[in-house]
């Protein structure tokens, strides 16, 4: 483990918050640059294999609040964060998406996004793609993803496989491919560099005077207090917890009023033969109707297919026996309703909200149809659709019923992909840090992470976090940002 | 601040569903799956936390009546803002548990081989 542990008192020229996507990039940029950097992680440093991946274990050992994290609303959307070293890089699909062309010429034109030029950002994606060994994977796709193709394939649906950032040891062993998260890459490279990582250490608030932060206060794993002196803060702890940081701080301004995500709903399929792989994603995914609508697998183990059976148990448990010839999907949107991140006195973790729109409602209906048809073409004997008074499905007429039958209230809505809490631009009143993520009305505060993607890209937003993030971080290793 | 516990909130809540839903899960197993929701209701985030305990003092004192787990079940069934939720998150967590655990349990919730 190249991690250490906190200390009560402790100082750096530049500390970054958190450690996943932003903050790993982040260090490693200003330590190479030859910044004194510490990188502070609340969650703990967790080997690679140590634990399952999308097991109970894993949610208790690397996620926020063992998982169960929700944004309230009508419906409520369950979400995850990262809570560890490497943060959500190390928990995720592994899926890899750059950010699309036309996405980051709107982010430009939308939110005036100085000094922006898509090329650069697309140069940083070919260095990103290189460390973290982008690539698909070597031999067969497993089962539940070559039902994505076949399904897509009968419909005449736009499809492909997602690299992912993976190496495969065994050319033979396409389903042992390791992750190559910022445990692997990223955070080694900043720490050879000089940086110095600390976990189990929580950053309750920064002290700021006049809009300048010089000291961050902390809570160890222990529960005893901390202090980190410093010069510049980068916080880079995600979508939620990095506008609740900035609250918790006194800093308001646009910070946390415009959360956007992928809403999600999902299905269980059944087929003729055993397919299920309780451990791994599928890598395909349908693009017909992207941006706007795309279909994709989820982790499927024996108890995440039972919770995808529950909203209808008392007629889908029948089902249950047969996990194994059994997958879960799903059909993600890119929402047009928007959240928030509000963070009170007194208490410790935000409050999250998030309101869908009546199109979002329509789309995800139409999404979960479309999912189903795509599931009865590759071949499904039965489809369980994730909502209550749901019918299963067996033919394509049924599918008109289900779709009748669907509310959105009454579904189990996910989303995995947090973002735009801090958006970046120069639009006043509408973005909560410059065009390099410097916070609004603060001289030595910076946001790099998710927080700062204008809007919702549509795609795993991974590659754009890291493209934006070695971007502000080299900018302000050049001196362009610092205040 | 010290806690509340989550587990004399939401145990008894949490045994009746599981029972209701999983008849066949034996004591010794449902109380092990009582156990690891109400671990994960003590790690949730605090606004979370508080809601669901409130919700779940909501229940255990209507369970306190005569046929308060019939009306339990009426007021589930209701369209209520965030109530729908609380035996949607404990059934969640109970059945992750289970099926993780014991992957061949039954739809009713009998282990392997148990007739």
């Amino acid at each position: 483990m190249i991690a250490q542990h906190a200390t009560a008192s402790m100082d750096a020229e530049v500390l970054v918050v958190g450690s996943g996507a932003g903050g790993a990039t982040t260090a490693t940029v200003l330590a190479e640059a030859g910044f004194d950097v510490l990188v502070v992680e609340e969650g703990a440093w967790v080997e690679q294999g140590a634990v399952v991946p999308f097991s109970l274990d894993q949610m208790d050992q690397q996620y926020r609040a063992g998982g169960v994290t929700v944004a309230l609303g009508m419906p409520s959307i369950a979400y995850t964060e990262g809570r560890c070293a490497g943060g959500g890089t190390e928990v995720n699909s592994g899926l890899y998406w750059r950010p699309p062309g036309e996405l980051l010429e709107r982010w430009h034109r939308d939110f005036r996004i100085a000094d922006f030029d898509p090329d650069e950002l697309l140069a940083i994606a070919d260095e990103v793609e290189t460390v973290i060994n982008v690539r698909t994977v070597p031999g067969n796709h497993s089962e539940p993803s070559d039902v994505l193709r076949r399904g897509a394939a009968a419909l005449g649906w736009r499809h492909g496989e997602i690299p992912r950032w993976m190496t495969y040891p065994h050319a033979d062993q396409p389903d042992k491919g390791e992750r190559q998260s910022m445990t692997r890459t990223y955070l080694p490279r900043a720490v050879a560099a000089g940086a110095r990582l600390v976990v189990g250490c929580r950053v309750d608030r920064l002290e700021m005077s006049r809009g300048t932060a010089s000291a961050a206060h902390t809570t160890l794993a222990d529960g005893t207090s901390g202090t980190i002196r410093f010069r510049h803060v980068f916080v880079c702890g995600g979508a939620i917890q990095s506008p609740a940081l900035l609250q918790r701080s006194g800093v308001h301004g646009h910070i946390g009023r415009t959360l956007a995500v992928h809403p999600t709903v999902k299905l269980a399929a059944r087929f003729a033969d055993a397919l299920n792989v309780p451990d791994d994603v599928p890598v395909h995914q349908v693009k017909e109707f992207a941006p706007h609508l795309s279909f994709g697998g989820s982790a499927s183990n024996p108890g995440l297919v039972a919770l995808s059976l529950l909203d209808q148990w008392s007629t889908f448990r029948r089902a249950i026996t047969d996990w194994q010839r059994m997958s879960v999907y799903y059909a993600a949107i890119t929402s047009e309703g928007t959240g928030r991140v509000r963070s009170f006195p007194g208490m410790a973790d935000p409050v999250v909200t998030y309101r869908l729109t009546h199109r979002d409602r329509e789309l995800l209906r139409s999404g979960l149809a479309r999912l189903t048809l795509l599931m009865l073409e590759a071949g499904a004997e039965e489809v369980f659709p994730s909502f209550q008074g749901a019918p299963a499905v067996k033919t394509r007429r049924d599918v008109a019923t289900m779709q009748r039958a669907f509310g959105v209230n009454r579904a189990t809505v996910m989303t995995v992909h947090l973002c735009s809490t801090v958006p970046m631009g120069e639009v006043e009143g509408r973005c909560g840090a410059d065009s390099f993520g410097k916070v609004v009305g603060c001289h030595n505060v910076y946001v790099n992470d998710a927080s700062l993607l204008p809007t919702a890209p549509g795609v795993n937003p991974q590659a754009s976090v890291m493209a934006f993030a070695i971007r502000n971080a080299r900018r302000f290793a050049a001196g362009g940002s610092r205040g | 601040m010290r806690q509340v516990p989550a587990l004399p909130v939401v145990g008894s809540f949490a045994e009746r569903l599981l029972a209701d839903d999983l008849p066949d899960l034996t004591a010794e197993r449902r109380h092990e799956a009582v156990t690891f929701i109400a671990h994960r209701v003590d790690t949730l985030p605090s606004f979370t936390r508080f809601g669901v305990l409130l919700i779940g003092t909501s229940f255990r004192i209507l369970m306190a009546v005569p046929g308060g787990w019939a009306l339990s079940g009426i007021v589930m069934r209701l369209p209520l803002p965030f109530v729908g939720e609380y035996p949607r998150l404990v059934r969640s967590l109970g059945f992750a548990y289970v099926w993780e655990h014991w992957p061949s349990t039954s739809p009713t919730g009998a282990a392997a081989g148990a007739s």
